[in-house]
């Protein structure tokens, strides 16, 4: 099982011919994902990687279905790009680009409810299920398959902590990025509700920061809904208030909004609570039963 | 991006919503024609300013002389003061609060408004959240008619309500041409003449500003001659590079390329008896030319002691960001020791560059800021 992508998703990719389109796109087919098509426009016709290039998203459907799409395109494009992909039903769609526009990204999300798709992100790695299907940058080392669910808004914090499981043997179900925010496609009390019922999870690393009150939704989930073991980790508790940390959505505002609070309420929650990622790997090792396959 | 107290108010103006009749002064010949009693207002870039005296009433043309040499003199939490503006004194029946922003948790713009308008809301709103009426805006349909009657009727509006319709919707459409995160009105007093927006807070979204060069470099042009920011060095250098900078009172300097490894960077050195003075994230320039600049970011920072370098790549490639560090060895004098912590992408290629430089790169993270903490705890400032 894992979540949302496996070994049987079509994955198209948007901005294909770009540099960074270009190579992701290599990597991911490498690390094993049907990657089946890609979309740019005015580019219809080549091929990249032995991808086929079309110039629109409805002549990609044509030769095959798409289960999910990715955007390599500059903030400008990507309303237009992540609108293309909702109005020709794409199921999910991984909007890996920052910087975009507030109002636009409302606009999006707003369509994307209406007609169904998923998002993930903006500004995200994307996800990954280890062993079965990227659709995102994570870079394939630090990577192992297993039944540890992992979701982070940060992409980088989300790597150092496969890192530390992978290279204590622990393998993960699937690893999700759901952007620095401030608006979110995909909260993490969304990822957390599909790793409780998928059958492949036995635990979720739950990696969060400073700012918004994201955390404290998904500790009151977690409370109510969540029987899984879930290991939190808060960053920013050095962070000083006000101040803008790298992501749009890491920012200290109010009282709830501080690592210290988060990790209270997670805690508070039933969450194994840590300051350090070096904790993670010990405490999943006690938990038992849990090694990759 | 905060537009000005004076700049909100033109943006205001432009779509038909009452303002106060106001000039812009820079010194006491642009008083002259003042009706009083008048206040002025010191225009900075920041809020809090009635507290530390940026606004005087005053009641002749002397009194007026007199604050305004005063408010020229003045800075308001570290702003100081080249420009205010003189407005005629209106006095208000009622005082109320008015917003759109964006809802956070629904993805889409919400109205708010309120009975209890006035330098006070934010404690009002603190302690009875209800005072503070809230309502969801659909963005394809924008402020509905009941939605907006409902308020007018929560807020007790009576015979303005048609007025207050009006302005609800030119600040929804000012909200979603201008790109804006928010447009506040506060106060909106009831006067003599009707509803009129006695102070605005406009945020403008830099990501947009694609969408409207026009508008946001005349007005950042605007703010850079009438509140020339106070920046350092390594601020001004950041700025122009795009990165994101946040300047701290220790002295690791810290690079990274992602915010959460950032975060949790910063967070490790605190926990290990260290002291950042600086937090830098590669971000979108997460290359050899953005981490170039970033070391010479970090290094004008007289603090600086150390370079803690926190590097674990997805879309980053390693080897690309030791050629940067490599560019700025040779490029540049008078550097404190650099630590580094890479794994990721390419990440043997790149700490063989490092090596060849003498620079041996961690792979654990908790080791890397032992490093570079130990390192501060020895010897003179090296940068200097």
């Amino acid at each position: 099982m894992s979540i949302l992508v496996d070994e049987t998703t079509r994955v198209l990719i948007q901005g294909i011919t770009g540099k960074v389109g270009a190579f992701q796109a290599e990597v991911m087919k490498a690390y094993g994902t049907r990657v089946v098509a890609g979309v740019t426009p005015g580019k219809g016709g080549a091929v990249v990687h032995g991808i086929p290039v079309y110039d629109l998203v409805e002549q990609a459907l044509l030769d095959g279905p798409v289960d999910a799409a990715m955007t390599f395109v500059p903030a400008r494009f990507a309303k237009d790009a992540a609108i293309e992909a909702i109005e020709n039903s794409i199921p999910l769609l991984v909007l890996s680009t920052g910087e975009i526009p507030d109002h636009d990204l409302m606009t999006i999300l707003r369509l994307a409810s209406i007609r169904g798709t998923r998002i993930v992100g903006p500004d995200t790695p994307g996800l990954v299920s280890p062993g079965k299907c990227k659709v995102g940058v994570h870079p394939n080392r630090v990577l192992r398959q297993g039944s540890v669910g992992i979701v982070s808004k940060s992409g980088a914090l989300s790597y150092e902590v496969c890192k530390r499981l992978s290279e204590s043997g622990i393998g993960q179900s699937t690893v999700v990025g759901i952007g620095g925010g401030p608006l979110w496609g995909t909260t993490q009390r969304d990822v957390l509700a599909l790793f409780e019922a998928d059958p492949e999870t036995s635990a979720i690393v739950l990696l969060g920061e400073v700012g918004g009150t994201m955390e404290q939704d998904a500790a009151a989930y977690i409370r109510e809904c969540v029987t899984k073991p879930v290991i939190a980790l808060i960053v920013g508790r050095a962070a000083p208030p006000g101040a803008r940390m790298g992501h749009a959505g890491a920012i200290i505002e109010g009282e709830g909004e501080t690592a210290e609070r988060k990790l209270a309420s997670l805690e508070a929650a039933g969450c194994f609570v840590t300051r350090n990622p070096a904790d993670i790997a010990p405490f999943i090792k006690k938990l038992g039963g849990l090694d990759s396959r | 991006m905060r537009v000005l107290e004076f700049q909100a108010k033109r943006l205001l103006q432009e779509r038909d919503i009452p303002i106060p009749k106001g000039v812009l002064v820079r010194s006491a010949g642009d008083l002259a024609g003042l009706d009083y009693p008048a206040v002025l207002k010191a225009q900075v870039p920041v809020g809090g300013r009635g507290k530390a005296g940026g606004i005087r009433v005053v009641r002749d043309v002397a009194e007026a002389s007199r604050s305004l040499r005063e408010l020229l003199a003045l800075s308001v939490r570290g702003h100081p003061v080249r420009v205010v503006l003189a407005e005629e004194q209106l006095a208000a029946a009622r005082e109320f609060y008015l917003a759109v922003a964006i809802d956070r948790t629904r993805n889409a713009p919400i109205l708010l408004a309120s009975a209890a308008g006035g330098v006070e809301i934010e404690e009002a709103a603190k302690q009875d959240p209800t005072r503070v009426a809230r309502r969801g805006v659909d963005l394809c349909l924008g402020p509905t008619e009941h939605a907006v009657r409902s308020l007018a009727l929560e807020l007790g509006l009576g015979a303005h309500a048609t007025q207050f319709r009006a302005i609800v919707e030119n600040v929804f459409t000012l909200f979603r041409d201008c790109d804006a995160t928010l447009v506040e009105i506060n106060p909106l007093a009831l006067c003599e003449r009707g509803l009129v927006a006695l102070d605005a807070k406009i945020l403008l979204d830099d990501k947009a500003s694609f969408r409207h060069p026009e508008l946001f470099g005349a007005l950042r042009d605007e703010q850079r001659q009438v509140a020339p920011g106070q920046l350092s060095e390594a601020e001004r250098l950041a700025e122009a590079a795009n990165l994101t900078y946040v300047a701290l009172h220790g002295d690791i300097a810290l690079i990274s390329d992602g915010a959460g490894t950032g975060m949790l960077t910063l967070d490790l050195i605190q926990d290990a008896g260290g002291h950042a003075a600086s937090f830098c994230e590669l971000g979108a320039l997460a290359n050899a030319e953005g981490m170039q600049v970033a070391l010479r970011v970090a290094l004008a920072d007289p603090q600086t002691r150390v370079v803690l370098v926190s590097l674990i790549g997805g879309l980053t490639r390693m080897d690309d960001i030791a050629e940067g560090i490599a560019a700025f060895l040779r490029s540049d004098q008078g550097v404190a020791p650099i630590v580094v912590r890479m794994a990721g992408t390419k990440e043997e290629e790149g700490r063989a560059i490092l090596h060849a430089l003498g620079i041996a790169a961690f792979d654990d993270l908790a080791a890397t800021v032992r490093e570079a903490v130990s390192l501060t705890k020895e010897g003179p400032c090296l940068s200097s």
